[in-house]
């Protein structure tokens, strides 16, 4: 029972960032701009709030330079991909490359190899909601994270009011859908391009303030370990549909307290408990397509 | 009409690594270091002196290995993230095998067989994404990156249990025996496996502009539907695409192994590794053998030139892989176009300057 209480409790508390990931990776993906420098806005974010949070001691300027920085990225991101045309894969990349080189130059500049919030008690960060933590088991589960956590669960909701019963919703999927079919009714598509990107961008900031200082108050470089990845991974398995892109999050959090939880049994073995979640991640997709391809009389690669 | 749009090519190339070098001048003056004085010291002495330009040399074997797995992959457009991690099991299982071959074992027998598991690592792990995105249409970048993440787990779970050399200090595998080494050629640090890559430059020099396979790569990289229309089997060109990228990735690791780590440990790609690297030499030598060649010397003068900062200046070596960075950035983007006429795009770039200097007179 325990066991089962703090699996579920650490699949609610890794999912978080993937899911703030993907919902803000799907925009992007829904205006045809595939978004890979998620994974790069979220180091950002997570080494601007530390950054700040270290030298002001205030977390909440810690979560909102994490914003504009990871913004800053997306602007970035977008002008060389939507503006100058640019791959924006390649763009995607090299915005991974430089947040991690930004952060190692800054942490030398700094003389450290990671930055600790030594004042900060993360456990106070920690929301106990009155009522709910007194129900067993799910108390447990449901009570007690950090405030963005809550955030994320909520975000799902948002996204998918926003991109199913708005205008603007409507419209960024139109930019994706037929661009040519945009621009004739007037829509200023890279406008849309933009804000999909930028709405990416602030989730990203937001994932990475709680990976970071949320959750561990400490900073070290390559700490996403490729959760970025993991929500595109989990998008394209949703085929962009903010609530099933979210499932296979959650599905990404589950096979992640797995590993944490059960490696504490695995003794020497528990190194190789890691490779659950990219494993997983791998045999997922190949199952969602061979699904959604099942039926598909075309020939080639036209639908990927 | 050819001779000038190479040159349009050449000045892509150039272009970005200027102005990422000029940015990182920015960045230079702003920590107050002389950019100058640095920029001399990192290809000063990586590229003007002959031991330093071998050493070069040296390091830029591996990457032109990694650079034309990658290339050849990008020019049809499949991404094969998967580099990096292909590199890695290569050379860790040729390292294993190097370390536990007989001593008196013939030594070019001895290098032969760590080389070819090395290759064969390389490209069965590389049948992987491949076999997915031929017949399961899984896009294959996402596995690719997912299964790099997967493989370094796992070799670092061989590496700190299995194959630990517990007489070293450090999480490694235990030291390749004497006859599977490349020896250093005289003094200087270039070895043998210069020469085998500089051989698979050729090989694929060949591949790639002179062989049907390397016009099949074209047509599907530029337009997929119509390669498959013409009646290519496209499922079958990307099996055998991403078995030479990863036979190459997996033959940079197993040289890398063998003429300079000698063991495998936690940071033996350093950071960002070589496979990464890998992909900036075939963005920068715009996906021909060629361009990646001259590339791969450029990016390891880089490379040989951060540890000379480190030593001959107070600039962080660090400042290299944001300059990298930003290379990736700028090369994103085309800055001229093929059938950009020069001289027209001068001079409506000048009449649009009058033109807002009479708006601003009036």
């Amino acid at each position: 029972m325990n066991m089962l209480g703090s699996i579920l409790y650490d699949t609610v508390y890794h999912s978080a960032p993937i899911i703030l990931c993907v919902i803000g990776g799907i925009f992007a993906y829904k205006a045809n701009v595939l978004n890979i420098a998620l994974e790069g806005m979220m180091l950002i974010g997570a080494f601007v709030s530390t950054l700040t949070a270290y030298f002001t001691h205030s977390i909440l300027l810690g979560v909102l330079f994490a914003v504009i920085a990871s913004s800053l990225f997306g602007l970035v991101f977008s002008f060389f991909g939507v503006t100058c045309k640019g791959n924006v894969i390649i763009t995607g990349l090299a915005i991974n490359l430089l947040a991690s080189a930004i952060a190692g130059f800054i942490l030398i500049q700094m003389k450290t190899s990671n930055i600790t919030l030594s004042y900060l008690n993360v456990a106070d960060l920690q929301i106990k909601i009155p009522f709910i933590k007194d129900i067993p088991l799910l108390g447990k589960i449901i009570s007690g994270h950090p405030i963005i956590t809550y955030i994320s669960f909520l975000g799902i909701f948002l996204m998918w009011l926003l991109m199913y019963k708005t205008k603007f919703g409507i419209y960024v999927r139109v930019v994706g859908e037929n661009e040519d079919a945009a621009k004739s009714i007037g829509l200023k598509t890279d406008f849309y391009k933009y804000a999909a990107v930028m709405i990416g961008a602030v989730c990203c900031g937001l994932a990475g303030a709680d990976l970071s200082t949320e959750r561990l108050g400490l900073f070290t470089n390559s700490m996403t370990a490729g959760r970025g990845f993991i929500a595109i991974a989990a998008i394209y398995c949703g085929s962009g549909s903010p609530v099933k892109s979210a499932l296979f999050a959650i599905l990404f959090g589950l096979a992640r307290s797995l590993s944490v939880n059960l490696s504490i049994y695995a003794g020497p073995a528990s190194g190789l408990f890691d490779i659950i979640p990219y494993i997983m991640m791998v045999c997922v997709l190949t199952f969602v397509s061979v699904l959604k391809y099942k039926n598909s009389k075309l020939r080639g690669f036209k639908y990927e | 009409m050819k001779l000038k749009s190479k040159a349009v090519g050449l000045a892509n190339s150039v272009l970005p690594v200027l102005l990422a070098f000029i940015i990182g001048g920015i960045i230079m003056i702003a920590i107050g270091e002389n950019p100058f004085e640095t920029y001399g010291i990192l290809l000063g002495k990586s590229l003007l002196t002959t031991k330093g330009f071998l050493t070069t040399l040296h390091y830029a074997s591996p990457l032109i290995l990694t650079g034309l797995a990658i290339a050849i992959t990008f020019k049809a457009n499949i991404f094969n993230m998967g580099v990096e991690g292909q590199m890695l099991l290569g050379a860790f299982f040729s390292g294993i095998v190097g370390a536990y071959i007989p001593l008196q074992m013939n030594s070019i027998l001895a290098k032969i067989i760590c080389l070819t598991v090395g290759v064969l690592c390389g490209a069965i792990f590389a049948m992987v994404p491949a076999i997915l995105k031929a017949y399961f249409k899984v896009n294959e970048m996402v596995v690719t990156l997912m299964l790099n993440y997967a493989v370094i787990k796992v070799l670092e779970f061989l590496a700190t249990g299995v194959f630990r050399d517990l007489s070293s200090g450090y999480v490694s595998t235990p030291t390749i025996q004497q006859n599977a080494m490349f020896s250093r050629l005289g003094s200087s640090r270039i070895t043998a496996f210069f020469f085998i890559a500089i051989a698979a430059y050729v090989v694929m020099y060949f591949v790639m502009n002179k062989s049907k396979l390397g016009y099949e790569t074209t047509a599907i990289g530029k337009n997929l539907d119509f390669a498959e229309a013409t009646g290519m089997r496209v499922h079958r060109k990307i099996l055998i695409l991403m078995a030479i990228s990863g036979a190459l990735s997996g033959l940079a690791g197993a040289g890398y192994m063998m003429s300079d780590q000698f063991k495998f440990s936690l940071s033996f790609s350093g950071n960002p590794g070589l496979g990464w690297d890998g992909m900036l030499i075939a963005l920068l030598g715009a996906h021909s053998p060629t361009g990646v060649l001259i590339a791969a010397v450029f990016y390891a003068a880089l490379k040989t030139g951060a540890d000379n900062i480190n030593l001959y200046s107070t600039v962080p070596k660090e400042i290299v892989t944001v300059i990298q960075g930003l290379i990736i950035l700028f090369l994103a983007v085309k800055f001229l176009h093929e059938h950009t006429p020069m001289t027209e795009k001068l001079k409506t770039f000048f009449s649009k300057i009058k033109i807002s200097k009479n708006r601003e007179a009036q």
